[in-house]
C-alpha cells in the first residue's frame, strides 16, 4: 500500500541541502511539543469516548434484574451479580458452541486470507491477459449479490448443508479486501522481483519467496477482519445449520438475547422464566471480548518500517 | 479493442447467468418422513420455533413422554423464534419440507405461497376430529385466508387488554380505579399535578406511553383507547360495506381525547420515542402511575416490584380490564385470539390419505393427556396437582424440564379449549389477583369488538401495508403531539386513500362479498 | 535506482521473451504461449475464479426474481413473471423522491465527514510516539465497531431523550432552548452522523494504519535532510505516501454508497422524524421483506447496484485521469 515508487531522491522540499543532523526529526520545536500535548489529549479523549459504552454495556451485565428495570443509568451495579453470565455459560450449548466457533474462524480465516491472496497476486499484474475482464467481474460481484435464497440453493446443490464448510466457503473471498490485497503487491518495488529473478525465482517464488513476507501488515488486517467476520457472521449459520448441536456462538446468543426481551405481547408460556435482561449486555461481552484479545496479537505487525532494510542501493 | 472487450464481458456473463439459472431451477421438493400407510404414522416431522435459550435435545423427557401419548415419533426441528420468519421461507424454498409447519402469523409471503398452494386447505377436514373441531369458530374464521383454513389455530387469550394503576397513588388521592375514560382522565391529571407520591416535587405524571413497535391496529394503547370511544377494531361495517375504522367519527373524537392527554401534560414527553423494551421503567422508579398493555405486563410488573419492596408491592398495583367509552357502553378490544397455525405442507404430505394420517396425529396432540404434557410437563416430576392447579416443583431438573415444556408448548392448538392444570399462583395474593384477572376477562369478552375483516388478506395490503399503515399512525401521532391540525389527519386518510388504500377497501370489500354468499 | 514497480518488470520480461520489441507470435501459438508464459498466474486465479463462478455469479442467476413475482413454494422457474413491474412499482412509488434524497443527503454526509474524518484519526495516531498510549488508543476506538446499532440507539436514547436525558437537559440548559433532538427532523441527521463517527471511525483507522505502516523511514530522514519541519513532513511524504490508499478507499466507497444501513435508521426513526429518515432501505423493510416480499427487495438491491457500478465507473476514470492508480 505504500508508493515505495515516489523516487526517494525527489526532494520533500525543493532547495538547498541542510547538514545532516542527527537531531530526531525535529520534533522538539516549540509548535511540535504543543501539537504532541494536543493530540495526546485528544486522542485520550476520543478512547474514552469510545469505550465508555462498552463500559456501559459491561457494568449493566453484572447488575441485577430489578435495577436494570428501574434505573436508565448508573456507573456502578447496586448488587454485584454473576446471574447473567452464569445463565450462559451454566447452559450446555454454550462451552460446545463457542468451541466450534473458535475453531470454524481459525480454519475459516486461514482458508479465506489464503484464497484472497492467491487471486490477488497474479491480479496484480499489469500485462495479464484477461486480467480486466477478472477485475470488472470482482467489482461487479463487490455491489450486487444474487440474494440469500439463490446462494441458499447454490449451496445446498453443492450438498453443504450441515456442513461447516458452508460457513467458509460462501463468503471465502471479500472483493474488498481482494483490491487492497491487489493494490498492495501492484506497489511492491519492482527490484525486488528482479533480484529474486536473477537468483532463478519463478513467478510462483517470486510470490512465495518475496511478496508474500513483506505482506505482513496486509495480511495481519485482513486476518483480522476475515476472523471478526465469521466470528460475528449470524445469517449463515441460521441458513446452512439446521442440527442445533452445530450451532455457533452468534446463534446461540441471539437466541439468549431474544428469550431475555420477550415481549409480553406474546404469547405467555405456562411456567416460562424469562431470564433477566442483564443477559442481553452479558452476550454483548461474551461476543466481544475474544476479538478484543484478538487485536492485540496482530498490532505488533502494523509495526513502521517493514521495508527498512529490503531495498539496498 | 474496446468493444471487443465489452461484449466478451456481456457474453461470460451471460453464459454464467444461464448455467446459474439452470442450477438454481434444479430444486425438487421431495418427500420427507411420512409413511405411506394411513394407519398411525410411525414418524411425523414438525417445524417449530423456540423461545427459550436453548432448544429441547433430539431426546428429552417430555418429547418421549409426548411421543407415547400420540403413538408417533415426533422429530422437531426446532428453530431460534429470533429467526423464524426467515428460516420459514427458506424451508419452503429448498427441498427438505417438514410434514407440519408452526406459521407464526398470516403475512404476505405466507398467504403467497398458500394461495400458489404450498398448504392444505383444511376446511372440510377438521369437522371430522373431535379433538380439531374448534369451539371457537369465530377465532378460526379469523384465522383463515379468505374463507380457506390454512391451519389449525393455536389458541390465545381474547381479552388481554388491561389497565394497571398505581393503587397506593389512587389511596392517597381518595380515587377509585378508573371505569371509565373520563375517569382515566380524571386519574392522569391527578397523578400530574397532585403529588401523588407525597415528596412536594411535581415530578410524576399519569401514563407512560412507548413507541409504538407494529402498525394500525395491533393492540397499541391508543387502538385501545380508539375501540373504547367506539371506533371499532381496524374495520367497521357501515352499510353493509366495511370500512376502515379511522374513517369514523368517533376515530377523531379519541385522537382529540389523546391529544387532551398529552398537551395536558399526563403522558410522559417521550411517547414518541421511548423504547418499548423499557415501558416499564416510569412505572417502576415512580415515574408513571398508569399503563395500558396486557395482563401479562401486569403480572411482570407484580413479580418486578415484589422483588424491588417485598413488602409493600402488595399494595401498589390494581388491574383492571377495558374501560368504557363516552357512549357508555363496553367497547373491549379483543386479540385475534390466536397466534398463528399448524400448517401443512403438501410438497411432503402428498396424498389425502397422508394428510388425514397426519391429522389424526394432531388430533391425539390436541387430547387432555397430550395438552397436560404439552402446557404443564410431567405430574410428579416438574409440578404436582392441588386444588386443580399445577403447583411448580423447585428443583433444578425441574425447571430444565419445564423449560423443555415451555418450547413444546409452541406446537400446542388447543382449539377446544384449555384442557391443561391452571397454574398455581406462588402466593395467596398472586392467586387473587389472578382470579379477578379471570372473571374481568370473561366479562370483556361479551363486549369484544371483533374485526370484521380479519379473514380477508387483501392483495395490495399484502404489498403495501406496512407503508399505509406508517400514513395514519403518523398523522395520528403528530396530532396528538399537536404538531398538526385536524385538516392535516383529514389529508393523510386521502393520502391512505389515493396511495393504495381506495384498493384494499374495494378488494377487502370483494372478499367480504364473496364470503358472505 | 530503477523504479519499475512489480508489475512492470514481469511485464518487460514478457517483451524479452517474445522476441525484442513486443512481437508476440500470431495464432493459435499465440495463445498456447501466452498461456504457458502465465501458467503460475493462472493456476493461482483457478481457486479464486472458481470460487466467484460458484458462489457469486452463480446466485446472481436468481436475481431474475426481480422481475417476477417470487413464492418461494413455486420456486424460482414457477414464480410468475411480471416484467418491469417491482421497479414501476419502485419507481411509481410517491415516496421515491424523497427516499433518493434522503438517501442520497446521508451518503454525501457520510463522504464528506466521516470518510475524511477516519484518515484525520489514523494521522493523528500516526504521530503519537508512545506507543503504549499508541497501541491503547488503537484497541479502544475499534470497540464501537462491535457494539450493535441496538446497544448505540439505547444509549443515543439515554443521552438525549426528552425530559430525561443526560445532554438534552444540558444542552437545552445551557443554551435555553425547548430542542427535542429524537424527534425534531432537523436533528435526525446530525445524530446519525454522530453515531456514525462514533461507530466506524476507529474501525476504518485500521486500513489506514497498515498503509502508515509501511511508509519508509528513509522518506522522513530524506525530508528532515532538506529541512522539513512536522507539518511539512505531513503534507509532502506521509500523506502522498497513502494516496494510493485513500484513492482506492474511496472508489471502493462508491459501490456502496447508497447503503445506508438499514438498522441504525430505523431504530432512529418515529412518526415524528420519518419525512427526513425514510431511506431506501428502510422502506424495503416496510414495503418488501417484512412481508416476505424478496421480488421487490431483490429489485431495489438490483438497482442499487447499478448505480454502484456506475459510480465505481466513474471515480475509477477520474482517478485514472488525474494519475492515481484506480482500481482496475
Amino acid at each position: 500500500m505504500s508508493t515505495m515508487t515516489r523516487a526517494i531522491t525527489t526532494s520533500a522540499v525543493p532547495g538547498r541541502r541542510a547538514k545532516v543532523k542527527r537531531e530526531r526529526y525535529r520534533y522538539n520545536t516549540r509548535a511540535g511539543k504543543v501539537f504532541d500535548v494536543f493530540n495526546v489529549v485528544l486522542l485520550t479523549a476520543i478512547g474514552l469516548v469510545a469505550l465508555f459504552p462498552f463500559v456501559f454495556v459491561v457494568v449493566r451485565s453484572f447488575a441485577s434484574e430489578t435495577q436494570l428495570a428501574s434505573s436508565a443509568f448508573f456507573l456502578w451495579p447496586k448488587e454485584f451479580t454473576f446471574e447473567a453470565y452464569d445463565s450462559i455459560f451454566s447452559t450446555p450449548a454454550f462451552p460446545r458452541a463457542l468451541i466450534t466457533t473458535v475453531l470454524v474462524t481459525a480454519v475459516g480465516t486461514i482458508i479465506q486470507l489464503f484464497l484472497t491472496v492467491l487471486m490477488a497476486y497474479p491480479l496484480s499484474k499489469k500485462g495479464l491477459p484477461g486480467r480486466n475482464v477478472i477485475m470488472s467481474g470482482v467489482v461487479f460481484a463487490m455491489v450486487f449479490s444474487g440474494g440469500m435464497i439463490p446462494t441458499f440453493l447454490i449451496v445446498k446443490d453443492l450438498g453443504l448443508l450441515n456442513n461447516y464448510l458452508a460457513l467458509i466457503l460462501p463468503m471465502a473471498i471479500d472483493p474488498f479486501s481482494l483490491i487492497i490485497i491487489k493494490n498492495f503487491f501492484q506497489n511492491l518495488p519492482g527490484e525486488l522481483e528482479e533480484a529474486a529473478r536473477v537468483d532463478g525465482a519463478s513467478d510462483f517464488g517470486v510470490f512465495w519467496r518475496v511478496a508474500l513476507p513483506l505482506s505482513k501488515p496486509v495480511l495481519a488486517t485482513f486476518a483480522l477482519f476475515y476472523a471478526v467476520a465469521i466470528w460475528n457472521d449470524y445469517m449463515s449459520p441460521l441458513l446452512y445449520l439446521n442440527d442445533s448441536s452445530m450451532w455457533t456462538l452468534q446463534m446461540f446468543l441471539r437466541q439468549v438475547t431474544s428469550a431475555s426481551t420477550l415481549q409480553t405481547a406474546q404469547q405467555d408460556q405456562p411456567g416460562f422464566v424469562a431470564p433477566s435482561e442483564a443477559v442481553k449486555y452479558a452476550v454483548v461481552v461474551v461476543a466481544t471480548i475474544p476479538v478484543l484479545i484478538f487485536y492485540p496479537f496482530l498490532q505488533k505487525h502494523f509495526a513502521k518500517g517493514m521495508l527498512i532494510g529490503a531495498v539496498k542501493g | 479493442m474496446k468493444n471487443t472487450k465489452r461484449r466478451t464481458v456481456l457474453a461470460s456473463a451471460a453464459a454464467l447467468c444461464a448455467t446459474a439459472l439452470a442450477l438454481s431451477g434444479c430444486t425438487s421438493a421431495s418427500s420427507t418422513g411420512s409413511d405411506d400407510s394411513s394407519a398411525s404414522l410411525k414418524t411425523l416431522t414438525v417445524m417449530a420455533p423456540y423461545l427459550t435459550t436453548q432448544a429441547p435435545a433430539a431426546t428429552n423427557p417430555v418429547g418421549t413422554a409426548l411421543d407415547k401419548v400420540i403413538g408417533t415419533k415426533l422429530k422437531v426441528t426446532w428453530v431460534p423464534n429470533s429467526s423464524y420468519g426467515d428460516k420459514t421461507n427458506i424451508t419452503l424454498a429448498g427441498s427438505d419440507i417438514p410434514d407440519v409447519m408452526v406459521i407464526q402469523g398470516k403475512d404476505s409471503g405466507f398467504v403467497n405461497n398458500a394461495e400458489a398452494g404450498a398448504f392444505w386447505d383444511l376446511t372440510d377436514y377438521l369437522k371430522d376430529y373431535p379433538n380439531l373441531k374448534t369451539n371457537e369458530p369465530d377465532v378460526q374464521q379469523a384465522s383463515s385466508i379468505n374463507g380457506k383454513v390454512y391451519g389449525i389455530f393455536r389458541a390465545r387469550d381474547v381479552m388481554r387488554t388491561a389497565v394497571m394503576v398505581r393503587k397506593d397513588w389512587l389511596k392517597k388521592l381518595g380515587l377509585s380505579m378508573p371505569k371509565t375514560t373520563a375517569d382515566l382522565l380524571k386519574v392522569a391529571k391527578a397523578f400530574t399535578d397532585d403529588d401523588p407520591d407525597g415528596d412536594g416535587k411535581k415530578d410524576t405524571y399519569g401514563i407512560a406511553i412507548p413507541k409504538w413497535p407494529g402498525g394500525f391496529a395491533t393492540n397499541s394503547p391508543y387502538d385501545a383507547i380508539e375501540t373504547w370511544y367506539g371506533a371499532g377494531n381496524d374495520w367497521i361495517t357501515k352499510g353493509g360495506k366495511l370500512e376502515p375504522s379511522f374513517t369514523s367519527p368517533n376515530w377523531i373524537k379519541a385522537l382529540d381525547f389523546e391529544k387532551q392527554l398529552v398537551s395536558g401534560g399526563y403522558v410522559n414527553p417521550d411517547f414518541a420515542t421511548l423504547d418499548s423494551v423499557d415501558w416499564n421503567q416510569p412505572f417502576l422508579t415512580g415515574k408513571a402511575g398508569i399503563i395500558i398493555d396486557t395482563y401479562s405486563r401486569a403480572r411482570q410488573i407484580n413479580g418486578l416490584l415484589e422483588k424491588q419492596d417485598p413488602d409493600t408491592y402488595q399494595n401498589m398495583v390494581g388491574v383492571t380490564g377495558n374501560l368504557v367509552g363516552p357512549s357508555g357502553k363496553m367497547h373491549a378490544l379483543p386479540t385475534a385470539g390466536y397466534s398463528g397455525f399448524l400448517a401443512i405442507p403438501k410438497a411432503s404430505v402428498k396424498t389425502e390419505a397422508q394428510l388425514k394420517s397426519v391429522l389424526s396425529v394432531l388430533n391425539k396432540m390436541n387430547s387432555k393427556k397430550a395438552q397436560i404434557i404439552m402446557n404443564n410437563g410431567l405430574e410428579g416430576k416438574n409440578f404436582t396437582v392441588k386444588d386443580g392447579k399445577a403447583v411448580a416443583v423447585t428443583s433444578t431438573t425441574a425447571t430444565d424440564l419445564t423449560n423443555i415444556v415451555a418450547s413444546y408448548a409452541q406446537l400446542g392448538t388447543n382449539v377446544t379449549g384449555n384442557k391443561f392444570y391452571p397454574p398455581a399462583q406462588p402466593n395467596d395474593y398472586d392467586q387473587q389477583q389472578y382470579d379477578a384477572e379471570v372473571k374481568t376477562m370473561n366479562s370483556d369478552a361479551k363486549h369484544a369488538v371483533y374485526n370484521p375483516a380479519a379473514a380477508f388478506v387483501s392483495q395490495t395490503y399484502a404489498q403495501e401495508g406496512a407503508t399505509l399503515d406508517n400514513i395514519i399512525t403518523d398523522a395520528r401521532l403528530k396530532y396528538i403531539a399537536g404538531q398538526s391540525s385536524l385538516s392535516d389527519v383529514k389529508a393523510a386518510i386521502q393520502l391512505w386513500k389515493s396511495s393504495g388504500g381506495d384498493q384494499v377497501i374495494s378488494e377487502t370489500n370483494d372478499l367480504y362479498k364473496k364470503s358472505t354468499k | 535506482m530503477s523504479v519499475q514497480k512489480f508489475d512492470t518488470v514481469t511485464q518487460s520480461l514478457l517483451v524479452r521473451e517474445t522476441g525484442g520489441r513486443g512481437r508476440a507470435p500470431r495464432g493459435k501459438r499465440k495463445w498456447l504461449a501466452t498461456f504457458n508464459r502465465y501458467k503460475w498466474f493462472y493456476l493461482m486465479l483457478l481457486p479464486g475464479v472458481a470460487y466467484f463462478v460458484i458462489f457469486r455469479y452463480a446466485p446472481m442467476g436468481g436475481a431474475v426474481i426481480a422481475f417476477k413475482n417470487y413464492v418461494p413454494f413455486l420456486g424460482i422457474f414457477g414464480s410468475p413473471w411480471v416484467g418491469w413491474a417491482q421497479f414501476s412499482h419502485l419507481f411509481g412509488s410517491p415516496d421515491f423522491v424523497r427516499l433518493l434524497s434522503n438517501t442520497l443527503i446521508l451518503a454525501a454526509l457520510n463522504l464528506f465527514i466521516c470518510f475524511p474524518l477516519t484518515i484525520v484519526v489514523a494521522l493523528l495516531l500516526n504521530e503519537l510516539r508512545l506507543t503504549v498510549l499508541k497501541r491503547s488508543v488503537q484497541t479502544l476506538i475499534y470497540i464501537p465497531h462491535f457494539l450493535a446499532w441496538t446497544i448505540v440507539a439505547a444509549l443515543t436514547y439515554l443521552l438525549f431523550a426528552q425530559g430525561s436525558g443526560v445532554l438534552f437537559n444540558f444542552f437545552n440548559g445551557v443554551f435555553g432552548t425547548h430542542v427535542d433532538f429524537l424527534t425534531s427532523p432537523g436533528w435526525f441527521r446530525p445524530l446519525i452522523v454522530l453515531q456514525s463517527i462514533w461507530k466506524t471511525t476507529g474501525w476504518g483507522t485500521i486500513i489506514y494504519l497498515a498503509a502508515l505502516a509501511g511508509v519508509d523511514p528513509n522518506q522522513y530522514e530524506a525530508a528532515v535532510i532538506d529541512g522539513a519541519g512536522r507539518w511539512s513532513r505531513m503534507w509532502h511524504v506521509t500523506l502522498p505516501a497513502i494516496r494510493g490508499t485513500i484513492v482506492v478507499m474511496l472508489i471502493l466507497s462508491m459501490g456502496s454508497i447508497l447503503n445506508t444501513g438499514f438498522e441504525q435508521i430505523y431504530l432512529m426513526t418515529n412518526s415524528l422524524n420519518r419525512s427526513v429518515a425514510d431511506v431506501f432501505d428502510t422502506y424495503v423493510y416496510f414495503a418488501g421483506i417484512s412481508q416476505g416480499s424478496y421480488s421487490y427487495a431483490t429489485a431495489v438491491g438490483l438497482f442499487k447496484a447499478i448505480v454502484g457500478v456506475v459510480l465505481i465507473g466513474g471515480a475509477n476514470w477520474i482517478s485514472k485521469r488525474l494519475g492515481q492508480d484506480g482500481i482496475f
